[in-house]
């Protein structure tokens, strides 16, 4: 079988969908941006798409930087940033960005996922979460899986496009196992054409 | 119950609300809306009258202890509010202070009769202005004027009738301590009242979150459930506040 292209792959998917996005952690740069190629240029640029993007594991401020290097416009992604604050780096904001106190703080990730959501509203949404482990670092488990387990319920509800990235992790197999509950399909990133 | 049975309902405009009230408050009911200092009171009314306003519903707001002026600059932090609502008088503030003057009631404390007159006064405004909504904030300093329990009960009832007879749905602010077991200044007001929506603060692991949880709503099968909410440019969004790990309730 031929390997996908993740941006094929996400493009056909229905509004709606939930996917996992797997990465390998020893080709973790290598696959992160292919991941942000697929998701923010890719899905990203079709006609009236908006990302919001739920920045945990890097700044906001970082993620920005690579979204421009893809030359993704900045009225087609808005973000969550929920780590600059305790990373004592929240200096810079960003303006399209909004900064919540903590990861810990997860009804506020999803009460702005949903501000940014309806101040921005497009028939194709998407909303990027970076990254299932961050959040797991910061969370006990049966807090993430109400919240994955509410919040993609609500994504899909409103037919948003939701894409979760997840480092392969043996010490967080509990946490490959919650998110494989709550998507409908998980992408190999390993095993994708790019 | 079946659907012919079912109350009309006033939408308040608040997605979140109204998604825990099964579409908003049942019509004529008097809701108070409890909670300490700062925990979105006057906001989330305000945003009930702003909404009504914007659907035709005339809106009125009497304030006690803030001056309208105040209120009205305050609104514009709503990206939804259109100034024209008060200058076309869809919106409408009163200061009760300026309504205690001008009835001469300057007595620290009211006599029956005087609160008969501010009933009457609440009443008439209601019946000319046609007033379909309405908030009060707050309750608790109108019942700082009014010692006895008895008549609490009284003013309350006959104020509840009034307005269920004009079709007015009400918030009725109430301002209680952080842990205070109770949802009013006196204890009585909310037997008397169709609702109680609480507010309050809540932490964990060192966060603090705004919480809100409809306590009772006659005439409404609702959510009793807790829900995180956030004060928005957008207006008040709400999120179910998630239990694991959850420290203490209300
Ligand atoms: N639209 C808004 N966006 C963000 N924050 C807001 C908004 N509106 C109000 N706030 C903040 O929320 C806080 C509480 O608001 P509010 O005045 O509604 O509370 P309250 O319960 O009425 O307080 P009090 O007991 O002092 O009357 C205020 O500190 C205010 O700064
Ligand atoms: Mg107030």
């Amino acid at each position: 079988m031929p390997p996908v292209d993740i941006g094929d792959r996400l493009r056909s998917l229905p509004g709606g969908s939930a996917v996992a996005l797997k990465l390998d952690p020893r080709e973790y740069a290598d696959h992160y941006f292919a991941v942000l190629n697929a998701t923010l240029r890719d899905v990203g640029s079709e006609t009236n798409a908006h990302t919001v993007y739920v920045a945990v594991t890097s700044p906001a401020a970082f993620v920005w930087t690579l979204a421009q290097a893809l030359d993704v416009p900045r009225e087609r992604i808005s973000f969550v940033d929920a780590i600059s604050h305790i990373m004592m780096n929240y200096s810079n904001p960003l303006e399209n960005a909004t900064y919540v106190d903590s990861p810990r703080a997860l009804e506020e990730i999803m009460l702005r996922v949903e501000f940014l959501l309806r101040k921005f509203p497009h028939p194709r949404s998407i909303v990027v979460i970076d990254s299932v482990n961050s959040l797991a670092i910061h969370n006990p488990p049966e807090l993430l899986s109400e919240f994955f387990h509410i919040l993609l319920n609500n994504l899909k509800s409103r037919s948003v496009l939701t894409l979760v990235l997840e480092t392969s992790d043996e010490e967080q197999s509990g946490v490959e196992q919650m998110l494989n509950l709550v998507v409908d399909e998980t992408i190999d990133v390993a095993r994708a054409g790019r | 119950m079946g659907p012919s049975l079912q109350l009309e309902r006033c939408a308040t405009g608040i997605e979140g609300l109204d998604n825990i009230l099964g579409g908003g408050i049942p019509r004529g009911n008097m809701v108070l809306v409890a909670g300490s200092v700062g925990t979105g009171k006057t906001t989330l009314s305000l945003e009930f009258l702003v909404r009504g306003a914007e659907r035709g519903e005339r809106s009125l707001f009497i304030s006690v202890t803030e001056a309208s002026a105040k209120l009205i600059q305050n609104l514009s932090t709503f990206e939804f509010f259109r100034t024209e609502l008060v200058d076309q008088g869809s919106l409408v503030f009163v200061d009760l202070p300026v309504i205690y003057e001008r009835l001469g009631l300057s007595n620290e404390e009211l006599n029956p009769e005087e609160i008969g007159i501010l009933i009457r006064t609440i009443r008439d405004l209601v019946r000319t202005l046609g007033v379909r909504r309405l908030v009060l904030d707050s309750l608790t300093s109108v019942c700082y004027r009014i010692h006895k329990d008895e008549q609490i009960r009284d003013f309350m009832l006959r104020l509840g009738e009034e307005l269920k007879e004009a079709g007015c749905t009400s918030l009725l602010v109430s301002e209680i301590g952080p842990n205070p077991g109770r949802y009013s200044l006196h204890g009585v007001e909310e037997a008397i009242v169709d609702g109680v929506v609480l507010l309050w603060n809540a932490r964990r692991m060192g966060d603090i979150l705004r919480v809100v949880q409809v306590v009772k709503m006659r005439g409404a099968a609702h959510s009793r459930a807790q829900y995180v909410m956030e004060l928005t440019p957008i207006g008040i969004l709400m999120a179910p506040h998630l239990k694991g790990g959850r420290e203490g309730g209300a």
